[in-house]
Protein backbone atom coordinates (compact mmCIF):
# COMPACT_ATOMS: atom_id res chain seq x y z
CA UNK A 1 0.00 0.00 0.00
CA UNK A 2 1.34 3.39 -0.91
CA UNK A 3 2.05 5.65 2.01
CA UNK A 4 0.52 8.54 0.06
CA UNK A 5 -2.90 6.96 0.19
CA UNK A 6 -5.50 7.76 2.79
CA UNK A 7 -8.51 5.69 3.73
CA UNK A 8 -12.16 6.22 4.51
CA UNK A 9 -14.74 3.66 5.58
CA UNK A 10 -18.29 4.96 5.15
CA UNK A 11 -21.61 3.25 5.32
CA UNK A 12 -25.32 3.52 4.74
CA UNK A 13 -28.42 1.34 4.72
CA UNK A 14 -30.38 0.23 1.69
CA UNK A 15 -34.06 -0.62 2.05
CA UNK A 16 -35.97 -2.54 -0.57
CA UNK A 17 -38.10 -0.51 -2.97
CA UNK A 18 -36.04 2.65 -2.83
CA UNK A 19 -34.27 4.42 -5.62
CA UNK A 20 -31.08 5.13 -3.67
CA UNK A 21 -28.02 6.68 -5.26
CA UNK A 22 -24.67 7.64 -3.76
CA UNK A 23 -22.53 10.33 -5.27
CA UNK A 24 -19.12 8.70 -4.87
CA UNK A 25 -17.19 11.94 -5.37
CA UNK A 26 -18.97 15.13 -4.42
CA UNK A 27 -15.99 17.42 -5.01
CA UNK A 28 -15.68 16.55 -8.67
CA UNK A 29 -13.73 19.02 -10.79
CA UNK A 30 -14.49 19.91 -14.38
CA UNK A 31 -11.87 17.53 -15.70
CA UNK A 32 -13.05 14.74 -13.43
CA UNK A 33 -9.52 14.32 -12.13
CA UNK A 34 -10.83 13.75 -8.65
CA UNK A 35 -11.43 10.07 -8.34
CA UNK A 36 -10.84 7.43 -5.75
CA UNK A 37 -7.84 5.15 -6.04
CA UNK A 38 -10.00 2.21 -5.10
CA UNK A 39 -13.45 1.47 -3.76
CA UNK A 40 -14.45 -1.84 -2.18
CA UNK A 41 -18.13 -2.31 -1.44
CA UNK A 42 -19.48 -4.91 0.97
CA UNK A 43 -23.11 -5.76 1.78
CA UNK A 44 -24.14 -7.17 5.18
CA UNK A 45 -27.41 -8.44 6.60
CA UNK A 46 -28.59 -7.53 10.08
CA UNK A 47 -26.83 -10.52 11.64
CA UNK A 48 -23.48 -9.42 10.25
CA UNK A 49 -23.36 -12.02 7.48
CA UNK A 50 -21.49 -10.90 4.39
CA UNK A 51 -23.98 -11.02 1.53
CA UNK A 52 -21.78 -9.88 -1.33
CA UNK A 53 -18.80 -7.82 -2.36
CA UNK A 54 -19.88 -6.45 -5.74
CA UNK A 55 -17.19 -4.87 -7.87
CA UNK A 56 -17.52 -1.12 -8.32
CA UNK A 57 -15.52 1.12 -10.63
CA UNK A 58 -13.74 3.69 -8.39
CA UNK A 59 -14.11 6.22 -11.18
CA UNK A 60 -17.88 5.94 -11.04
CA UNK A 61 -19.66 9.22 -10.30
CA UNK A 62 -23.04 7.94 -9.12
CA UNK A 63 -23.52 4.52 -7.54
CA UNK A 64 -27.04 3.06 -7.89
CA UNK A 65 -27.45 1.16 -4.63
CA UNK A 66 -30.74 -0.41 -5.66
CA UNK A 67 -29.27 -1.96 -8.78
CA UNK A 68 -26.15 -2.95 -6.87
CA UNK A 69 -28.02 -4.72 -4.06
CA UNK A 70 -30.60 -6.33 -6.33
CA UNK A 71 -27.87 -7.56 -8.66
CA UNK A 72 -25.77 -9.02 -5.87
CA UNK A 73 -28.28 -10.49 -3.43
CA UNK A 74 -31.79 -11.94 -3.21
CA UNK A 75 -32.58 -10.35 0.10
CA UNK A 76 -35.48 -7.98 0.66
CA UNK A 77 -34.31 -7.12 4.16
CA UNK A 78 -32.39 -3.99 5.07
CA UNK A 79 -28.77 -4.16 3.91
CA UNK A 80 -25.79 -2.34 5.39
CA UNK A 81 -23.66 -1.02 2.54
CA UNK A 82 -20.01 -0.41 3.48
CA UNK A 83 -17.85 1.76 1.21
CA UNK A 84 -14.11 1.22 1.76
CA UNK A 85 -12.27 3.92 -0.18
CA UNK A 86 -8.63 4.73 -0.77
CA UNK A 87 -7.76 8.18 -2.00
CA UNK A 88 -4.79 10.41 -2.65
CA UNK A 89 -4.46 13.12 -0.01
CA UNK A 90 -2.99 15.44 -2.64
CA UNK A 91 -6.33 15.28 -4.46
CA UNK A 92 -8.57 15.30 -1.38
CA UNK A 93 -6.75 17.32 1.31
CA UNK A 94 -9.40 16.43 3.88
CA UNK A 95 -11.37 13.50 2.52
CA UNK A 96 -13.74 12.66 -0.29
CA UNK A 97 -17.36 13.21 0.62
CA UNK A 98 -20.13 10.86 -0.39
CA UNK A 99 -23.59 12.39 -0.62
CA UNK A 100 -26.71 10.41 -1.34
CA UNK A 101 -30.32 10.64 -2.47
CA UNK A 102 -33.21 8.25 -2.09
CA UNK A 103 -36.90 8.03 -2.83
CA UNK A 104 -39.32 5.14 -2.63
CA UNK A 105 -41.03 4.38 -5.95
CA UNK A 106 -44.59 5.69 -5.94
CA UNK A 107 -44.28 7.41 -2.59
CA UNK A 108 -45.63 10.90 -2.07
CA UNK A 109 -42.92 11.50 0.51
CA UNK A 110 -40.27 13.95 -0.58
CA UNK A 111 -36.92 12.61 -1.78
CA UNK A 112 -34.25 12.79 0.91
CA UNK A 113 -30.67 13.93 0.48
CA UNK A 114 -28.05 13.14 3.10
CA UNK A 115 -24.34 12.93 3.81
CA UNK A 116 -23.10 9.35 3.97
CA UNK A 117 -21.77 8.59 7.44
CA UNK A 118 -17.98 8.40 7.65
CA UNK A 119 -17.20 5.87 10.34
CA UNK A 120 -13.52 4.94 10.12
CA UNK A 121 -10.97 7.46 8.90
CA UNK A 122 -11.82 10.79 7.41
CA UNK A 123 -10.13 12.42 10.39
CA UNK A 124 -6.49 11.95 9.44
CA UNK A 125 -3.50 13.10 11.42
CA UNK A 126 -2.91 16.01 9.10
CA UNK A 127 -6.23 17.62 9.99
CA UNK A 128 -5.32 17.69 13.65
CA UNK A 129 -8.84 16.81 14.75
CA UNK A 130 -9.15 16.60 18.50
CA UNK A 131 -12.89 16.36 19.17
CA UNK A 132 -14.17 12.94 20.08
CA UNK A 133 -16.84 11.77 17.71
CA UNK A 134 -18.22 8.68 19.40
CA UNK A 135 -20.70 10.71 21.49
CA UNK A 136 -23.40 11.94 19.16
CA UNK A 137 -26.69 13.75 19.53
CA UNK A 138 -29.70 14.76 17.48
CA UNK A 139 -32.32 17.37 18.34
CA UNK A 140 -35.82 16.79 16.99
CA UNK A 141 -38.23 19.45 15.83
CA UNK A 142 -41.05 19.81 18.33
CA UNK A 143 -43.70 19.92 15.64
CA UNK A 144 -44.08 16.26 14.66
CA UNK A 145 -43.57 15.40 11.01
CA UNK A 146 -43.07 11.67 11.25
CA UNK A 147 -45.10 9.06 13.06
CA UNK A 148 -42.27 6.85 14.18
CA UNK A 149 -38.64 7.58 14.91
CA UNK A 150 -35.68 5.29 15.31
CA UNK A 151 -31.93 4.95 15.09
CA UNK A 152 -30.20 2.81 12.51
CA UNK A 153 -26.95 1.60 14.02
CA UNK A 154 -24.24 -0.53 12.41
CA UNK A 155 -21.03 -1.95 13.80
CA UNK A 156 -18.08 -1.67 11.41
CA UNK A 157 -15.59 -3.23 13.83
CA UNK A 158 -13.64 -6.26 12.63
CA UNK A 159 -13.02 -8.18 15.85
CA UNK A 160 -15.00 -6.97 18.83
CA UNK A 161 -18.61 -6.03 19.55
CA UNK A 162 -19.64 -2.47 20.27
CA UNK A 163 -21.53 -1.58 23.40
CA UNK A 164 -23.49 1.63 23.20
CA UNK A 165 -26.04 3.50 25.24
CA UNK A 166 -28.95 5.27 23.62
CA UNK A 167 -30.59 8.06 25.63
CA UNK A 168 -33.93 9.50 24.53
CA UNK A 169 -35.10 12.72 26.18
CA UNK A 170 -38.76 13.65 26.81
CA UNK A 171 -39.06 16.92 28.67
CA UNK A 172 -37.04 16.38 31.85
CA UNK A 173 -37.21 12.58 31.54
CA UNK A 174 -34.40 10.47 30.13
CA UNK A 175 -35.00 6.95 28.84
CA UNK A 176 -31.86 4.82 28.52
CA UNK A 177 -31.31 1.71 26.47
CA UNK A 178 -28.19 -0.46 26.13
CA UNK A 179 -27.31 -1.76 22.68
CA UNK A 180 -24.64 -4.32 21.81
CA UNK A 181 -23.76 -5.00 18.20
CA UNK A 182 -21.38 -7.72 17.06
CA UNK A 183 -19.02 -6.96 14.16
CA UNK A 184 -20.91 -6.03 10.98
CA UNK A 185 -24.31 -6.40 12.67
CA UNK A 186 -26.88 -3.66 12.36
CA UNK A 187 -30.20 -2.86 14.00
CA UNK A 188 -33.04 -0.38 14.06
CA UNK A 189 -33.62 0.97 17.56
CA UNK A 190 -37.16 2.37 18.01
CA UNK A 191 -37.52 5.79 19.63
CA UNK A 192 -41.09 6.30 20.85
CA UNK A 193 -42.35 9.69 19.67
CA UNK A 194 -43.89 10.42 23.08
CA UNK A 195 -43.41 9.42 26.69
CA UNK A 196 -45.72 10.59 29.48
CA UNK A 197 -47.29 13.19 27.22
CA UNK A 198 -43.92 14.71 26.33
CA UNK A 199 -42.60 14.63 22.80
CA UNK A 200 -39.26 13.14 21.88
CA UNK A 201 -36.88 16.10 22.07
CA UNK A 202 -33.39 14.67 21.71
CA UNK A 203 -31.46 11.43 21.36
CA UNK A 204 -27.87 10.68 22.27
CA UNK A 205 -25.67 7.76 21.30
CA UNK A 206 -22.67 7.08 23.51
CA UNK A 207 -20.35 4.29 22.44
CA UNK A 208 -16.84 3.22 23.32
CA UNK A 209 -15.99 3.72 19.69
CA UNK A 210 -17.72 5.12 16.69
CA UNK A 211 -20.73 3.41 15.13
CA UNK A 212 -22.38 3.84 11.78
CA UNK A 213 -25.43 5.84 12.84
CA UNK A 214 -28.45 7.55 11.33
CA UNK A 215 -31.61 8.95 12.86
CA UNK A 216 -34.71 8.13 10.83
CA UNK A 217 -38.40 9.00 10.77
CA UNK A 218 -41.15 7.08 9.02
CA UNK A 219 -44.71 7.74 8.02
CA UNK A 220 -47.39 5.68 9.69
CA UNK A 221 -48.89 2.97 7.54
CA UNK A 222 -46.47 3.03 4.64
CA UNK A 223 -43.29 3.25 6.68
CA UNK A 224 -41.89 5.62 4.06
CA UNK A 225 -38.76 7.34 5.24
CA UNK A 226 -39.26 11.07 5.81
CA UNK A 227 -36.12 11.62 7.89
CA UNK A 228 -32.67 10.09 7.36
CA UNK A 229 -29.86 12.10 8.84
CA UNK A 230 -26.56 11.71 10.64
CA UNK A 231 -26.23 12.66 14.28
CA UNK A 232 -23.92 15.41 15.44
CA UNK A 233 -20.80 15.08 17.52
CA UNK A 234 -21.52 15.61 21.16
CA UNK A 235 -19.52 18.52 22.50
CA UNK A 236 -19.72 20.09 25.93
CA UNK B 1 15.75 -14.76 -11.15
CA UNK B 2 13.93 -15.88 -8.09
CA UNK B 3 10.73 -14.30 -6.97
CA UNK B 4 8.76 -14.92 -3.84
CA UNK B 5 9.70 -14.72 -0.18
CA UNK B 6 13.37 -14.46 0.70
CA UNK B 7 14.85 -17.36 2.61
CA UNK B 8 13.90 -16.94 6.23
CA UNK B 9 11.33 -14.26 5.48
CA UNK B 10 8.09 -14.64 7.37
CA UNK B 11 4.96 -15.45 5.48
CA UNK B 12 2.29 -12.84 6.20
CA UNK B 13 -0.02 -13.91 8.98
CA UNK B 14 -3.66 -14.12 8.03
CA UNK B 15 -5.15 -10.68 8.28
CA UNK B 16 -1.81 -8.85 8.18
CA UNK B 17 -3.13 -6.75 5.33
CA UNK B 18 -6.19 -5.60 7.27
CA UNK B 19 -6.16 -1.83 7.69
CA UNK B 20 -6.61 -1.39 11.42
CA UNK B 21 -6.54 2.41 11.72
CA UNK B 22 -8.00 4.34 8.80
CA UNK B 23 -6.59 7.64 10.09
CA UNK B 24 -2.93 6.68 10.56
CA UNK B 25 -2.96 3.85 8.01
CA UNK B 26 -1.61 1.21 10.38
CA UNK B 27 -2.20 -2.36 9.25
CA UNK B 28 -2.65 -5.32 11.52
CA UNK B 29 0.65 -6.70 10.24
CA UNK B 30 2.49 -3.50 11.16
CA UNK B 31 0.99 -3.59 14.63
CA UNK B 32 1.95 -7.22 15.13
CA UNK B 33 5.51 -6.58 13.94
CA UNK B 34 5.89 -3.53 16.15
CA UNK B 35 4.62 -5.41 19.17
CA UNK B 36 7.03 -8.29 18.50
CA UNK B 37 9.88 -5.78 18.33
CA UNK B 38 8.72 -3.93 21.43
CA UNK B 39 8.28 -0.79 19.35
CA UNK B 40 4.61 -0.03 19.83
CA UNK B 41 3.46 2.67 19.32
CA UNK B 42 5.35 3.19 16.10
CA UNK B 43 7.03 6.56 15.68
CA UNK B 44 4.66 8.91 13.87
CA UNK B 45 1.72 6.61 14.53
CA UNK B 46 1.10 7.58 18.14
CA UNK B 47 -2.40 8.80 17.31
CA UNK B 48 -3.53 5.38 16.13
CA UNK B 49 -7.04 4.83 17.47
CA UNK B 50 -7.32 8.36 18.86
CA UNK B 51 -8.69 10.33 15.92
CA UNK B 52 -11.93 9.00 14.51
CA UNK B 53 -12.09 6.44 17.37
CA UNK B 54 -13.76 3.92 15.08
CA UNK B 55 -10.98 1.36 15.52
CA UNK B 56 -10.38 1.70 19.26
CA UNK B 57 -12.06 -1.57 20.17
CA UNK B 58 -10.25 -3.49 17.45
CA UNK B 59 -6.95 -1.81 18.37
CA UNK B 60 -7.21 -2.75 22.05
CA UNK B 61 -8.21 -6.30 21.13
CA UNK B 62 -5.25 -6.71 18.76
CA UNK B 63 -2.77 -5.18 21.21
CA UNK B 64 -3.92 -7.57 23.93
CA UNK B 65 -3.65 -10.47 21.48
CA UNK B 66 -0.04 -9.36 20.96
CA UNK B 67 0.61 -9.36 24.68
CA UNK B 68 0.49 -5.59 25.18
CA UNK B 69 -1.35 -4.49 28.31
CA UNK B 70 -3.48 -1.87 26.59
CA UNK B 71 -6.32 0.23 27.90
CA UNK B 72 -8.06 3.48 27.02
Amino acid sequence: MSSSLSALLSGTFYENGYDHRVEIIHQRDAGAHRRLESLDVALYDGNGALLATPAVDPGLEILDLGALVRGATDTRERVMVVLDARYDEAIFPYRPHHYAYFHRAGSTAAPLYYAVNATLGGVPDRVGATNINNFETYVFRQRPFAETYSLLLGCLARFVPVQAQVFAYYGSKRVARDVTLAPKCHAEIPLPAEDGGERLARVEVKALFRLLSYVVGRRAGTGDLVLFDHLFTYAK
Amino acid sequence: MTTGPRAGAREPEPGDEILLCYCTMVTLGELRAACRAGQWPLRGKENTGKLCTGCVGDLLYCLRQCGVDASL
